[in-house]
């Protein structure tokens, strides 16, 4: 069954394409129809059904356009031609008998390449001479053939155009002649053995001179050209159509405006040269209309790296060309490199130069495109609106399509004028290198290749800037109409058959009418216009009226009919304008259509140059797609084989590469208005390998292409990704900074970010690369993953190379990367934080519950920690002992890594550091909270049980050195005396208490008590810490649990018995959503419900935990029991034994008094060897033990403070010693310190273990106290605890 | 022929453009057509690429997680005496 084609299309639009994706690439893949209208598909063969007697001109036209594609692909293998002689191979001397075989060889390999050079000497050898005899018979003022036709005109000039660049080529080209000589000597070599080798040498000698003569194929044109005198109308008729065009530059396009620009000035010097008057030339065309077109454009671009200069060419010419010489007005026009500097400065060059550069037009150009992407839009929108609207007015349709054509012709123009600009300011870059290579760069200046000079070194930064927005203009531009194609073509056929149809129709039959009516011969060529493109059909009922004379004084209506006219059609109308214009007659002085001698009127004569040079636009715009493609095409850009040739090198390394240039500058200029073009750069590749195989058709040079995008690729990504990551480590830095702070301070500014959009290159998921699609999107999401990765893994190496302080730094830096990650994560599917941390903290398995942080927080406590740092009770903090540590730590070097492996910006940095600096010194709450943070409750259980156990672990090392100092404790110590006042206490307390043999134990036991208590402190700073979290934890979860506050301090259920707030809510909304028909999926809100009944009893579980302190205090007393018989001893007489006991409080006492001493004596030594924590340490022992009592009673420094006390009041009257007052004072203040600490701790102790009630219950009724009872002294988790080693 | 125009046969060539141009109508018509359903098969095929591409990405985070647990549950089963009890 049919479906109508209309039908079937519009159905497939019912099809949503949406993307993600913006566009930030050029056109990719173009749909090319046909062969192009510019090129006539059929070759002009349906030009003799016009009947127009023009199939001479069109087989000569067919002829040039033959050998143009023939001289194109020439000029191609003549660019490409890399020179073979460097390639090949020297003999060693050893094999210096097989050098007639390599001559062999050699002579095989470049007898190939010499004979494509001898093709293209025959072949300029026939193309001149078909050329000279072309414009011969076309030009015999007799005219017994037609033509020749505009269309012809122009193929001369695109011929003689292929044989300049030729030529240009062959001069510029020095490894051509050099390899031709290698070529000859091997010739010669292996000739010897050959017979009647005389023709080939002839061949040779001819090939040698053409390729050793500058100018040949020109000098050669010309011969053939003069052979008979009568081709100067021709070049005449040629200068004038060259000149007008380039003055109206409405119809052209920049590769035909470049083509005559180049052309003109040869086309000059051959009109010139000629043996009868060359002075006519300027009755038709003024002197000065060509200098000033000269001075206008000293540079042409002619090959991506090689740029022709019409002074030069002329100046070189003159030489060959002895009539030329003489016309010394354009001799002296100035070569581009010859104006001295000073003359730079002033007139034409700085307009040049000004007119050259793109920085200086890149603000109207920027209005430009903004300008024009808005009117294109709202254009397409209106054509839309059209498309969609049933039976639409003809007019408004009418209106609409031809807003349509005018901006493509608009949109045509603005981007043949960009890609224009950039061709010749390449160009000019070439023809000006730069004179001094910037300083940073190390090397000397003799080392540069000219082709650094010319482009590395040649474009500044603004140069580059300016020249990523331009391509990205004309990509972003050349899309947007690309994409557009098939939605405009009907369009754009109506508006120029309307167009067509009107002024065949219209203004033709007007001047039919008016102007022409006498005569006959050119109403004749109007009506035949009529005839071969009229399209009366698509009239309305009045064709028929028209058809016989057309009377009517008002223009025809005609119903608009979607097709164009041919190429064919464009061509006849053009001739014929031409020949009403003319007259027919190439001597016909004047210009084209500005003839004043003419019979024809003004008003007609502007009517119908207009319409002539809109029918030569007519032809692109029907070439949609190929025009947006050449016009956009920016290959170029990456070709250098001239300078690859003039350097010597295979190729440069890419920083002299222009595209990769601007994608490097785009990156490194952290411009956020740039970014979005970083992708366009890779667009000039993806046109360079376009050209190399279509147009060089060379696989080399697309291999080239492809290694260097593929390098250049990696790069990118590389780059980009760091860039990004930058971006956003600093954004979440930044963020973090106290905003208080950042208002308050001077240089705020400093830490806040540039903003810059990454989204759309996130969401690029395809690239088009060389016809690959690249995954844009899912590299950086890879390389973002393992970037965060790295980064946790330096954070920890970090931390590891410092000491616990440290970790405050390291919670502020993870916070950072967090954050950064949670901005990322809304525009990147990137793993998860948690799951990163936890691969990195080697803490993904289910049963392992310590973590990389934890054990090094573990391992740091226990070799740097506990033994290194003291603590300082009034401050609640450790810091490091000012004494050098026993051991010394080995630690490794803190690594090294990049400012983004930090805050990102160093000055992010700066400020973050500064702030890490003040918690560097000392360990207190602060760290106790990022500990807590860090380890969270998986792990943190862990370290608190490695840590008891090292509490245990050192009471079991402690017992042998107790045993041994209660050893060395004389067999009874009685009560100090008062009589012999402190002296005399002191010199008892120093007899009793030397301890022997065994005082060496002394410190060792200090330390190990100080260890016991730092543990302790550090048990009762992460307590209240806890405390802290648990408070903030129980106030969140409150009011969804139903928990109220009751008075005197007490928790209240709101509802007894019933759902807690969370499980009701959850519930009923499950229960209206269910109740509700229609639900997608009900078992998920159920689950959502169960769910939230678990969370309420995970959360009611989790309300009253224990106190971690206490915990640690019970483990410390069970511990202890094991030694309690030992450092308790229950006194066998039943009383207090206060004598001769040797109980732990005793040996303390001992050791305190005596560490006070010491502090005495050596400047306070021992104090800050070991800090607050003994006391702590010592007294808790003391405490669970159940001694407190008999401590507080007969502590040696008690005993000595109760006698000073004594003495001071008995005698205050009688002077003494100072000295001995000064020293004893000291002491005695020591003393008191302690004894305060020491009631602190015991009260501390008091609070959060009470003992007391047990101890008064176990006394016996005898009044003695039964020392050491078991008592229960803490919740069931006690029982279960696995003791260490049991 | 000193003069350019004068086609032999007007009546005959106008009624051969005539046809002309409706021949090439009908062309046209379909040539462009032709274009649009290329055009929409290019646009499907980048459409269908970027959807592809996504559901790749969804599908490889599913797969990493996947990997996790896996892991996970293999720590588990390794030491079974941890939930026997």
């Amino acid at each position: 069954m049919a479906v109508p084609v209309e039908e079937a299309i519009a159905a497939l639009s019912t099809f949503s394409l949406e993307d993600e994706q913006a566009q930030v690439q050029g056109p990719g893949a173009c749909v090319l129809a046909e062969r192009g209208a510019t090129e006539s598909p059929i070759e002009y063969s349906d030009v003799s059904a016009y009947r127009l007697s023009l199939s001479e001109d069109t087989k000569a036209l067919n002829q040039l356009n033959a050998l143009i594609q023939e001289g194109k692909e020439m000029a191609s293998v003549l660019y490409t031609y890399r020179s073979c002689v460097k390639a090949l191979p020297q003999l060693p001397d050893s094999m210096k008998q097989s050098q007639a075989d390599l001559y062999m060889e050699t002579y095989q390999v470049l007898d190939l390449e010499m004979s494509r050079l001898r093709e293209i000497q025959q072949w300029q050898a026939s193309a001149a001479s078909k050329l000279a005899a072309d414009m011969q018979r076309f030009s015999r003022p007799e005219r017994r053939i037609n033509g020749p036709t505009v269309t012809h005109l122009w193929s001369m000039l695109k011929l003689l155009d292929v044989l300049v660049q030729l030529d240009h080529l062959k001069n510029a080209k020095a490894s051509i002649p050099n390899d031709f000589s290698w070529y000859k000597r091997t010739f010669t070599q292996v000739s010897v053995q050959w017979h009647d080798t005389d023709s080939m040498r002839e061949e040779l000698d001819d090939l040698q001179i053409f390729l050793s003569t500058r100018w040949a194929i020109l000098l050669n044109l010309h011969v053939e050209m003069f052979r008979v005198n009568n081709v100067e109308d021709i070049l005449q008729v040629l200068i004038v159509f060259a000149v007008e065009s380039l003055d109206l530059d409405f119809a052209l396009l920049f590769p035909e405006r470049h083509i005559l620009l180049r052309v003109l000035p040869v086309l000059v010097v051959l009109a010139t040269s000629s043996e009868k008057d060359s002075e006519s030339l300027y009755k038709r065309v003024k002197i000065n209309r060509l200098i000033t077109m000269f001075k206008n454009d000293p540079v042409i671009p002619a090959f991506p790296d090689l740029h022709l200069s019409p002074a030069a060419i002329m100046k070189e010419l003159s030489m060959y060309f002895q009539k030329f010489s003489s016309q010394t007005r354009l001799l002296t026009i100035p070569a581009p490199h010859e104006l001295p500097p000073r003359e730079a400065q002033e007139y034409p060059l700085i307009r040049n130069l000004r007119h050259y550069l793109i920085v200086n037009h890149i603000v109207s150009i920027r209005a430009d495109h903004d300008d024009f992407t808005i009117r294109f839009a709202s254009a397409m929108n209106q054509l839309l609106l059209l498309k969609s609207t049933v039976n639409a007015d003809v007019e408004w349709s009418k209106e609409i399509k031809g807003n349509i054509y005018d901006m493509v012709v608009e949109g045509f123009q603005l981007l043949s004028r960009w890609t224009a600009r950039i061709w010749e300011q390449c160009a000019w870059k070439f023809s000006h290198p730069c004179k001094d290579v910037p300083v940073e760069s190390q090397e000397t200046s003799a080392s540069f290749s000219d082709y650094e000079k010319v482009v590395r070194y040649n474009y500044s930064a603004e140069d580059r800037k300016a020249l990523v927005e331009l391509v990205s203009y004309i990509k972003s531009i050349g899309s947007m109409m690309q994409q557009c194609d098939t939605l405009v073509a009907d369009a754009l056929w109506e508006t120029i058959h309307a167009e067509v149809q009107d002024f065949v129709q219209n203004t033709l039959a007007t001047m039919l009418r008016t102007t022409f009516r006498k005569k006959k011969d050119l109403s004749r060529i109007l009506s035949d216009m009529r005839t071969l493109s009229a399209d009366w059909m698509a009239n309305t009922s009045k064709s028929e009226s028209e058809l016989h004379g057309g009377e009517e004084s008002k223009g025809n209506f005609f119903f608009p009919r979607p097709v164009a006219p041919t190429a064919s059609q464009v061509h006849c109308l053009q001739f014929l304008i031409y020949e009403v214009v003319s007259g027919g007659n190439l001597r016909k002085p004047g210009g084209l259509f500005g003839n004043s001698g003419s019979e024809i009127p003004v008003n007609d004569m502007k009517q119908l140059e207009t319409f002539f040079y809109k029918l030569s636009f007519f032809l692109h715009i029907l070439d949609y797609s190929a025009t947006v493609a050449t016009l956009t095409d920016l290959g170029f850009l990456w070709f250098r084989e001239f300078y690859l040739e003039s350097s010597r090198v295979i190729q440069f390394p890419i920083e002299c590469s222009l595209p990769w240039m601007l994608a490097d500058y785009v990156l490194e200029s952290q411009n956020g208005g740039l970014l979005e073009s970083v992708l366009m750069p890779f667009d000039i590749y993806n046109d360079s390998a376009q050209q190399a195989l279509i147009v060089l058709k060379q696989r080399f040079l697309y291999d080239e292409v492809e290694a260097e995008v593929d390098h250049c690729f990696d790069l990118f990504v590389s780059k980009l990704c760091e860039t990004i990551f930058t971006y956003y480590k600093s954004w979440a830095a930044s963020e973090l900074l106290d905003p208080s702070f950042l208002f308050a301070s001077d240089n705020g500014e400093k830490f806040s970010i540039q903003p810059m959009r990454f989204t759309a290159l996130l969401k690029m998921t395809r690239v088009k690369l060389l016809g690959r699609t690249i995954n844009l999107r899912s590299l950086i999401t890879e390389w973002m993953n393992k970037v965060f990765r790295e980064n946790l893994e330096f954070l920890f190496d970090r931390f590891e190379s410092q000491d616990l302080c440290a970790i405050v730094e390291l919670e502020k830096l993870v916070d950072v990367l967090k954050h950064a990650h949670a901005l990322l994560l809304t525009d990147l599917s990137i793993d998860s934080f948690s799951l990163m941390l936890n691969e990195m903290q080697e803490n993904i398995s289910l049963v392992s519950f310590s973590s990389r942080i934890a054990s090094q927080i573990w391992s740091e406590m226990q070799n740097d920690f506990l033994p290194n740092f003291i603590l300082c009770n009034t401050t609640q903090r450790f810091i490091r002992s000012s004494k050098v540590p026993l051991v010394p730590m080995q630690k490794p070097s803190v690594p090294y890594a990049n400012p983004n492996f930090y805050c990102g910006t160093q000055e992010l940095n700066l400020a973050h550091q500064s702030f890490a600096r003040l918690h560097s010194g000392f360990f207190g709450i602060p760290h106790m909270f990022s500990i807590v943070r860090l380890l969270g409750s998986r792990s943190l259980p862990w370290l608190m049980r490695a840590l008891l156990d090292h509490i245990s672990n050192k009471l079991t090392t402690l017992e042998p050195m107790i045993t041994g100092l209660q050893e060395a404790l004389p067999k009874s110590i009685g009560l100090l005396p008062f009589d012999g006042g402190v002296t005399g206490c002191m010199r008892l307390v120093k007899e009793h208490l030397n301890w022997g043999t065994k005082s060496e134990l002394k410190s060792e036991v200090l330390r190990g008590i100080k260890e016991i208590g730092s543990v302790l402190y550090w048990m009762g700073l992460l307590d209240i810490v806890l405390r802290e979290v648990d408070t903030w934890h129980f106030m969140q979860t409150a009011p969804w649990l139903g928990l109220l506050p009751g008075g005197d301090g007490q928790v209240l259920h709101s509802q007894d018995g019933g759902d807690s707030p969370i499980v009701s809510l959850f519930k009923s909304v499950t229960a209206a959503i269910v109740s509700k028909p229609g639900c997608p999926n009900l078992t998920s809100f159920s689950t959502l419900s169960k769910q939230a009944e678990a969370a309420d009893l995970l959360y009611r579980a989790n309300m009253n935990t224990g106190s971690v302190l206490e915990y640690a205090l019970a483990f410390t007393s069970a511990a202890l029991d094991k030694y309690c018989s030992k450092w308790s001893a229950i006194p066998k007489t039943g009383f207090v034994d206060i004598t001769t006991s040797k109980d732990f409080y005793r040996i303390y006492s001992g050791l305190q008094i005596g560490y006070l001493e010491e502090s005495v004596q050596v400047s306070s030594s021992n104090h800050e060897l070991l800090g607050d924590s003994v006391a702590w340490g010592g007294c808790t022992i003391i405490h669970l033990l159940g001694q407190q009592l008999n401590f507080e009673l007969f502590d040696f420094s008690h005993q000595v403070l109760n006698v000073a006390e004594v003495e001071t009041a008995s005698t205050t009257q009688t002077p003494r010693n100072p000295h001995f007052v000064q020293v004893w004072e000291v002491l005695i203040e020591l003393m008191k310190k302690a004894r305060r600490l020491n009631n602190h701790v015991f009260s501390m102790l008091k609070a959060r273990c009470p003992l007391e009630d047990k101890t008064a219950c176990a006394i016996k009724q005898s009044g003695a106290p039964l020392h050491r009872i078991k008592f229960e002294n803490t919740v069931s988790a006690f029982e279960t605890l696995p003791q260490k080693g049991a | 022929m000193a003069r350019a125009g004068g086609i032999t046969n007007a009546v005959n060539v106008g009624i051969a453009v005539q046809a002309d141009w409706e021949n090439r109508e009908f062309i046209s018509h379909i040539s462009l057509n032709v274009r649009r359903l290329f055009d929409f098969l290019v646009q499907f095929e980048a459409t269908t690429k970027s959807k592809l591409a996504s559901l790749n990405g969804k599908l490889d985070t599913l797969e990493r997680r996947l990997e996790l647990l896996e892991v996970q549950v293999g720590t588990a089963s390794a030491n079974p005496s941890l939930f026997t009890n």
